[in-house]
């Protein structure tokens, strides 16, 4: 007769034996960590209404608030259409924020967090789940944003690599949520400071990454920022791609040397995250403060 | 003992006496959440942060375009930026205090329950983070004189203009908090970005950053109906009269209506009056409405996650 723990595919009935798991099931349970971490993401959307008029229609006409001040300088349009992409793309670092970085910590505030560390899967499981129902939301936000503000302000796009385009926009999810899942490991331990640091990490980020305008205008300063913030890099890198031969501020790289930016991006944060994490759950078992909240 | 009926002065004086206590107890709780865990120096950094970057995106845009219009325009995008500021906090403070203390603290239906008035203990948490989002703005303003180009003249300020139409505007912000609050109430636990959502639709329609004259008809038409844009309006032409104006201007539909270029000071300030009273009205309707609600659907210790 099938027990449970067989329905499972473990190996044995007692504990030594059950716990013993191979490397299929090891993988199971982490994609299904991820998918569970990511559905209240994705059903969320369904289940609360006003986030539409909240999260789609508002962000746009915050945009909105930028393209006519370009408007009221007579600026080129292509102005216009850069703080069009530029209103699309802060919908991933505003999640970015306050449901990757901020999440540990409110999560551990909820008392989730401990059930996460216990549960047997690998607490980058959660994080790739986070971070996929992030995307998700956040991408129909962008979309909407992108859509909507395009039709209202006639904005046209110039795109001469589409394939460029689409490989600059998954590298910067990645480095951006990359990033977020290292936000996340520092923002558990930061505790109280989190709230402020969320409200630190946008408009200053938007400064220093060119939102609303070439990032190259900003001189050493964007350079640098290029070179580390993914926000900067991937706003560049689509900035050119989308408006070409428009009359921009050079001083950038091109898009290919920025791709492969992003990827290191990727890379690196995903694993600094990794290595993170680690250190900061063992950091927190030993000072006791896995469970302690409100702090 | 006080018969049914009968009146009682010193009743009256003592719930006034509990009121104020309730609300400086609410304001030096809100102080201390928002403050207590850090040193001075680091709270001052990320307070001023957010105003000094949004005023610095403003004005590196108008480098980027350039012209002789944008020198004109940096001191109107700078005050409006550092205004905005305190927009932003004041409209979240009171939302915040909510969703801190139902999601995060689990409080909410304890601070219901208390003998203290409700909204008066709200609004003591909402002044303390409106407060911060005032330093903020503050700073921002100075940074702007002392980098920035904005022009400053402290005989040419028109000082009663500036206090009335900041005390007028600072108690809309609050009712704007109020009515954002009535919100979140009703709303799951990422409701935390909500009220920058509606202070980021606000700001289009305010006048914070550019002239309402660009705006279509209909949009102006709203902007002129929602009292924030009067407030800086009168703020802005009371700092430096030389600022253009957000409100009138060539081809405005103020223009339109009274044939007037722009508006004076008077007419700003009674603007200002008529519509902050009409907002005040609507956000104490539905805060009574929404607190209903909320105790009737069990909202008050509802938690949520995604």
């Amino acid at each position: 007769m099938a027990t449970g723990l067989d329905l499972v595919g473990r190996s044995g009935t007692d504990p030594r034996t059950a716990s013993n798991w191979n490397r299929r099931q090891i993988l199971l349970t982490n994609l299904r960590a991820i998918r569970g971490r990511a559905y209240p993401r994705y059903r969320g959307l369904f289940r609360e209404k006003s986030w539409v008029l909240f999260e789609i229609l508002l962000p746009f006409l915050s945009t909105a608030a930028f393209v006519f001040v370009y408007r009221a300088l007579h600026a080129p349009e292509q102005y216009v259409g850069f703080v069009v992409v530029g209103g699309a793309m802060t919908a991933f670092w505003i999640n970015v924020i306050w449901m990757m970085a901020n999440q540990l910590y409110w999560e551990k505030s909820q008392g989730n967090l401990e059930l996460y560390f216990a549960a047997p899967m690998h607490f980058m499981s959660i994080l790739f789940g986070m971070a996929l129902g992030g995307m998700f939301m956040s991408t129909t936000r962008a979309l909407a944003v992108l859509v909507i503000a395009t039709t209202v302000f006639g904005v046209s796009f110039a795109v001469e690599q589409w394939l460029l385009v689409v490989a600059v926009f998954v590298a910067t999810l990645a480095a951006l949520y990359g990033v977020g899942m290292v936000l996340a490991s520092l923002f558990l331990v930061w505790g109280r400071e989190a709230y402020h640091l969320g409200q630190f990490f946008l408009e200053p980020v938007y400064f220093v990454s060119g939102l609303n305008f070439p990032v190259a205008r900003l001189g050493l300063l964007g350079a640098l920022s290029v070179g580390f913030i993914p926000l900067a890099t991937g706003l560049d890198a689509m900035r050119q791609l989308v408006f070409s031969g428009a009359p921009f501020p050079v001083g950038t790289p091109p898009p290919a040397v920025e791709l492969g930016i992003l990827l290191v991006m990727a890379v690196v944060a995903t694993l600094a995250a990794r290595w993170m994490i680690i250190s900061m759950e063992r950091r927190a078992r030993i000072e006791g403060r896995l469970t302690v909240r409100w702090q | 003992m006080t018969a049914i009926g009968t009146v009682n002065p010193g009743a009256a004086v003592a719930v006034r006496g509990e009121t104020l206590r309730s609300f400086v107890t609410a304001v030096r709780l809100g102080w201390q959440m928002e403050a207590n865990w850090t040193d001075p120096l680091l709270f001052f950094i990320y307070s001023v942060a957010k105003p000094v970057a949004a005023a610095l995106i403003l004005v590196v845009m108008l480098q980027v375009v350039g012209g002789s219009a944008t020198v004109q325009y940096r001191g109107f995008v700078v005050i409006g930026t550092a205004l905005w500021a305190i927009v932003t906090s004041g409209v979240a403070g009171l939302a915040q205090a909510v969703l801190e203390d139902r999601e995060h603290y689990r409080m909410l239906k304890y601070v219901y329950v208390s003998p203290s008035e409700f909204l008066v203990v709200l609004l003591g948490r909402g002044v303390a983070r409106l407060s911060v989002g005032a330093a903020g703005g503050v700073i921002t303003l100075a940074i702007g004189v002392v980098a920035l180009g904005v022009h400053f003249d402290p005989g040419r300020i028109d000082w009663p203009i500036l206090l009335a139409s900041t005390a007028i505007g600072l108690a809309t912000v609050v009712a704007l908090g109020v009515l954002m609050a009535a919100v979140c109430l009703q709303t799951r636990q990422e409701s935390w970005q909500y009220p920058d959502a509606v202070a980021g639709a606000l700001f289009l329609v305010s006048g914070a950053v550019f002239p309402l004259a660009i705006l279509p008809m209909p949009v102006q038409a709203l902007g002129l109906a929602f009292p924030l844009g009067w407030w800086i309006e009168g703020f802005r032409r009371a700092f430096d009269p030389g600022n253009p104006s957000a409100i009138g201007g060539a081809g405005s539909l103020f223009q339109g209506v009274t044939g007037q270029l722009i508006p004076s000071n008077t007419e700003v300030l009674v603007a200002l009056l008529l519509t902050g009273a009409l907002v005040t009205l609507a956000a104490a309707v539905a805060f009574r409405f929404s607190l209903r609600r909320a105790k009737d659907r069990g909202l008050l210790d509802r938690t949520t996650g995604s």
